[in-house]
């Protein structure tokens, strides 16, 4: 194989953004994907804006990174209505995500929180039984009100990885299917290894998700990239009535239709891991509770059947996006979204390349840095 | 009997207790069950609750499956339209049925009854699921209405009956679809959720059909020669006036004679296979090793020629058409020519697929039996699985034939009950010894059909494939081009294997279409990743399981 100018790591939607927007312009790229345990081929295809009520439990270490991100998660919705418009279609619908409360106290909560979030230029609004009633007929009765956020949205993520991949191929990225062990600097380039073969690059994109601190140790860096496995349900078909993404105040759920009238509900229910060579097996109680409050919170949806469920690979850091050069190592450049990442990988995937090619980025990439984790 | 009447999009049925929705229209003359997304038309397939295509509204309560849902009286039921309004209505939660029985037996055909009497009989306390309103499976097929037909529905009601005198308990009419290690079952009855924790498991749930995939074969009135014969044998219904039969094996041969002699007339009965006569060491050698089935089959043959019945052989469908409210079925014989009949019905059996979803679930090691073109569960001489406490009896395994599978259900049942400290499963030689005879027999028989598992290299790309999400060969082609190294990623390309029915059709097709382009040999994980729900469960069944499982706490 001739050697590349830039090899990206990671062929999910991070890695395939940056390999396209670079290929692009001009660049041979070889994207090296291990083909297993994509977070991208797992995920519900929610766009996530507002800040995540389960996120901010589970990591309350993290949300001031969150909140200062917020634009850049609104930036990152944004570069999806570009990208449903330069892939033909990615049945993208930006109907806005609903926070729910079923208490007076998780209102108060929802009602600080979009003070934050209104603050960051998010569009939100507090919406109580009432006009909940007008836009959401089928929520359960002890429903009291919710948090409307106008940026969020949802979309296929299935058809939009096809067409993605398609696009990668259209502009000459070269894909390999092969796992990266090792990453070497020489003189004048970077060494990669697999376990197949040693190849070399001008330029490197780490965009593994939970494969990228391993591969970054080498270099005095310690990445605490996590493999976070998650749990859905899908249903059958149903008419077409829920516009918005779901969520609730307190509790782990999302919830939404597609446009083939499946509903898909998730949220980050834990599920089995099998390590990095296989995906995750799905957990009984994961799947109980997991509908079991749908079911509590949309009771109109009860009559549905759930055909399947899976598992798949999400990755947490610190709650903000890795995107940038290793500090002593410039050829080596990471496009790690973090948390919401379909969400935010196309925005991060497209920085990362544009800092390949020393153009300037979409957004400041300043606090995204991965000098934060420098030894 | 008691007639009973409902309305089908306004006509009204009569029928009679206990039959099937799906048995009362087609007695109707009603074979267009529902609509799809794309506009096609369906109708029941399996007559066995796994395809999925047989869905109705009843009383306002949409997707039921009509082939397992008895005719009420009054009923309401409609046509299923694709995408139905949530009605929302969850039915008041039933006291949840918690079960924790030495030996848990799943299926209670022949394999299932006769290891849940060994159990008892050894002492442990038994009770055996199954998802047909009778127990008895599909060799013994009971009727609905207790009558009996032949010896063959008699030895049935014989073994039911010794099942219940052993004392194992039965309980009929629960779809099972939830399997967790470690031996957690979760189930529904009705409107009651059942949690089972065995103490040891046997899993029983026999084999499905494999299809005919021709352009036509998901048009209502094809079904597989399985639902015609539970139509006959369970609710005494032809499944038209005028058959067509194709695919290969013997269980064509005896239903093409038990639906002439319910009066149906058999306008052709086609086998893929050349005639055993072109292969008579083939054929001495089956009846070497089990004279009286071999003789069984010779009676059926001649039986059904003196009714004017001859088997065509190395004759195949290539296709059906709607023609008239009635079916264009196409056969080629060996020398190319083609010829179509008209018929109301065409049942379709090319062999069968093991329904193993629970034993991949709970991790079971199988292996792909390439002759079979399906997934053999590797037990050990006790019948029990790679996992521990979990055994696996008859077709589910792999396919083996009735009485195969009552010897297996023997010792399984006697060694199960054994480990949970009942009896010493001591003595069973002879059974062992009988299942070799049958096993030899089983090869042997097998070697004289075509059941053969197909590329798809001969079919043309306007086939359906995956009846579901209705995607013909071309539409599944298209994502072979991104060179899937797994049939999953073909799935996530296509939609194939994504509906209800799980891939319990298209699955065989696209493992071993993924694994012709990868050049890698068809294994366990060639096919597509068992998941639960086994059978798709409403979501209020798993908020009243999620609530029985809160209420053990
Ligand atoms: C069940 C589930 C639901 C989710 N729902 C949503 C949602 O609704 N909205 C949202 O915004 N986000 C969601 N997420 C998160 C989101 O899916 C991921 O964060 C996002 O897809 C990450 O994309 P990525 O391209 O960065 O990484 P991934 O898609 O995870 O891709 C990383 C790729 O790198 C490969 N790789 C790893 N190590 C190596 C190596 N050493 N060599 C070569 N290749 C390697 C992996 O095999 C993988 O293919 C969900 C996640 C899960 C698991
Ligand atoms: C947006 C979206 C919508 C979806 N909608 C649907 C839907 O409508 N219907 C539906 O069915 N699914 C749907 N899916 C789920 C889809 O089936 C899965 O995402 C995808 O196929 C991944 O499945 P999986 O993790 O179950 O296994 P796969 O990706 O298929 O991976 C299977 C892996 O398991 C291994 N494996 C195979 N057999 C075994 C075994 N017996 N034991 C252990 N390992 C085994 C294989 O080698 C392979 O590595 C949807 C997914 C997404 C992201
Ligand atoms: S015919 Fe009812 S499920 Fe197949």
């Amino acid at each position: 194989m001739a050697k590349p100018d830039i090899l990206v790591i990671g062929g999910g939607v991070t890695g395939t953004i940056t390999a396209i927007t670079l290929a692009e312009a001009g660049a041979k790229v070889t994207l090296v994907d291990a083909g297993v345990n994509a977070g991208s081929d797992a995920n519900a295809g929610s766009l996530h804006v507002q800040m995540q009520s389960r996120f901010m439990r589970l990591y309350p270490d993290q949300v001031p990174n969150v909140e200062a991100a917020l634009p850049f998660y609104r930036a990152a919705a944004e570069e999806w209505v570009k990208l449903d418009a330069a892939l033909g279609g990615v049945e993208l619908v930006r109907k806005g995500g609903l926070m729910l409360a079923e208490t007076a106290d998780q209102l108060a909560f929802l009602e600080k929180k979009a003070a934050r979030e209104a603050a960051k230029g998010l569009s939100v609004e507090l919406l109580d039984r009432v006009s909940l009633d007008r836009i959401a007929p089928w929520l359960g009765p002890q429903i009291v009100g919710a948090e409307l956020c106008r940026d969020e949205g949802k979309l296929n993520p299935l058809l939009a990885n096809r067409l993605l991949k398609r696009r990668a191929e259209a502009a000459g990225v070269t894909r390999l299917t092969d796992r990266v062990t090792q990453l070497r600097m020489t003189s004048h380039d970077v060494e990669i290894d697999t376990p197949d073969a040693t190849l070399h690059a001008d330029q490197v994109v780490i965009a593994a998700a939970w494969g990228s601190g391993d591969l970054v140790n080498a270099f005095s860096v310690t990445l605490p990239t996590r493999a976070e496995p998650l749990h859905m349900n899908i249903t059958e078909p149903g008419a077409p009535v829920i516009n918005h993404l779901v969520q609730h105040a307190e509790r782990s759920i999302t919830l939404k239709q597609f446009s083939s009238g499946q509903i898909v509900i998730g949220g980050g229910w834990p599920a089995t891991s099998q390590g990095s060579h296989a995906p995750p097996t799905v957990r009984h109680d994961s799947m109980l509770q997991n509908v079991a409050l749908a079911a509590r919170l949309a009771p109109a949806i009860s009559s549905l059947k759930v055909i399947r469920t899976w598992a798949g690979m999400n990755t947490t850091i610190d709650g903000a996006s890795v995107i940038g050069p290793l500090p002593y190592t410039k050829r080596i450049i990471m496009a790690i979204p973090g948390d919401a990442g379909y969400t935010l990988g196309p925005l991060v995937g497209r920085m990362a390349a544009q800092i390949a090619m020393d153009a300037p980025t979409d957004f400041d990439a300043g606090p995204f840095s991965p000098a934060r984790f420098a030894n | 009997m008691t007639k009973i009447t409902f309305t089908f999009q306004g006509h009204a049925i009569t029928a009679k207790t206990g039959q099937s929705l799906a048995a009362a229209l087609t007695k109707a003359g009603h074979r267009n069950f529902r609509e799809t997304a794309k506009s096609a038309e369906r109708g029941m397939f399996c007559g066995m609750g796994v395809c999925q295509d047989c869905l109705v509204t009843v009383d306002g309560k949409p997707n039921v499956r009509a082939c397992m849902s008895p005719a009420k009286d009054g009923m309401t039921v409609t046509r299923q339209v694709p995408f139905p309004a949530f009605t929302g209505s969850a039915p008041p939660p039933s006291d949840p049925l918690h079960l924790t029985p030495d030996v848990l037996v799943i299926g209670g055909g022949a394999g299932g009854l006769s290891a849940a009497i060994a159990a008892a009989k050894a002492g442990a306390r038994v009770v055996i699921l199954d998802e047909r309103k009778v127990a008895g499976g599909q060799y013994y097929k009971q009727s609905a209405d207790g009558s009996v037909l032949d010896a063959q529905q008699g030895d049935g009601a014989d073994l039911v009956a010794a099942a219940v005198a052993s004392g194992a308990e039965i309980l009929s009419g629960v779809e099972i679809w939830g399997a967790f290690d470690p031996l957690l079952f979760l189930a529904q009855q009705g409107e009651t959720p059942i949690i089972a924790r065995p103490n040891m498991a046997i899993v029983a749930t026999g084999a499905y059909e494999r299809p005919v995939m021709v352009p036509g074969w998901t048009l209502p009135g094809v079904m597989t020669t399985g639902a015609a014969q539970t139509l006959w044998r369970s609710y005494g219904t032809l499944p038209g006036q005028r058959v067509a039969i194709c695919g290969s094996g013997p269980l064509n041969l005896q239903v093409a004679l038990e639906l002439t002699r319910g009066g149906a007339e058999i306008v052709r009965l086609a086998d893929r296979a050349s005639h055993p006569a072109t292969r008579p060491l083939a054929a001495l050698a089956m009846a070497v090793s089990g004279p009286m089935l071999t003789l069984k089959g010779l009676k059926m043959e001649l039986a059904l020629r003196r009714m004017g019945v001859a088997v065509r052989s190395a004759c195949d469908l290539t296709g059906v058409a709607k023609q008239d409210g009635a079916l264009a079925a196409t056969f080629q014989g060996a020398g190319g020519d083609e010829e179509t009949v008209t018929v109301d019905a065409l049942c379709m059996n090319a062999g069968f697929e093991p329904q193993n979803e629970i034993l991949r679930l709970l991790g079971a090691k199988m292996h792909y039996d390439t002759k079979m073109g399906h997934l053999r569960c590797q037990t050990d001489p006790t019948m029990q699985t790679s996992v521990s406490g979990l055994y696996a009896v008859g077709d589910c395994k792999g396919l083996g034939g009735a009485p195969a599978a009552r010897v297996e259900g023997t010792i399984a049942g006697a060694h199960a009950a054994a480990a949970s400290g009942f009896g010493d499963a001591y003595d069973l030689h002879g059974a062992q010894r009988a299942l070799t005879r049958h096993r030899r027999f089983q090869s042997r028989l097998w070697r004289l059909y075509d059941i053969a598992p197909r590329g798809v290299a001969a079919l043309s790309g306007d086939t359906p494939i995956c009846r579901c999400e209705e995607l013909t060969l071309d539409d599944i082609q298209v994502g072979l081009d991104d060179r899937p190294g797994h049939a999953g990623t073909l799935k996530r390309a296509t939609r194939v294997g994504m509906g209800r029915c799980q891939g319990r059709y298209c699955g065989p097709v696209v493992a071993r279409m993924v694994a012709e382009t990868t050049g890698k040999p068809i294994e366990d994980l060639s096919f597509f990743a068992p998941r639960v729900p086994i059978k798709p469960v409403a979501i209020s069944a798993i908020l009243a399981a999620q609530e029985a499982l809160d209420g053990e706490a």
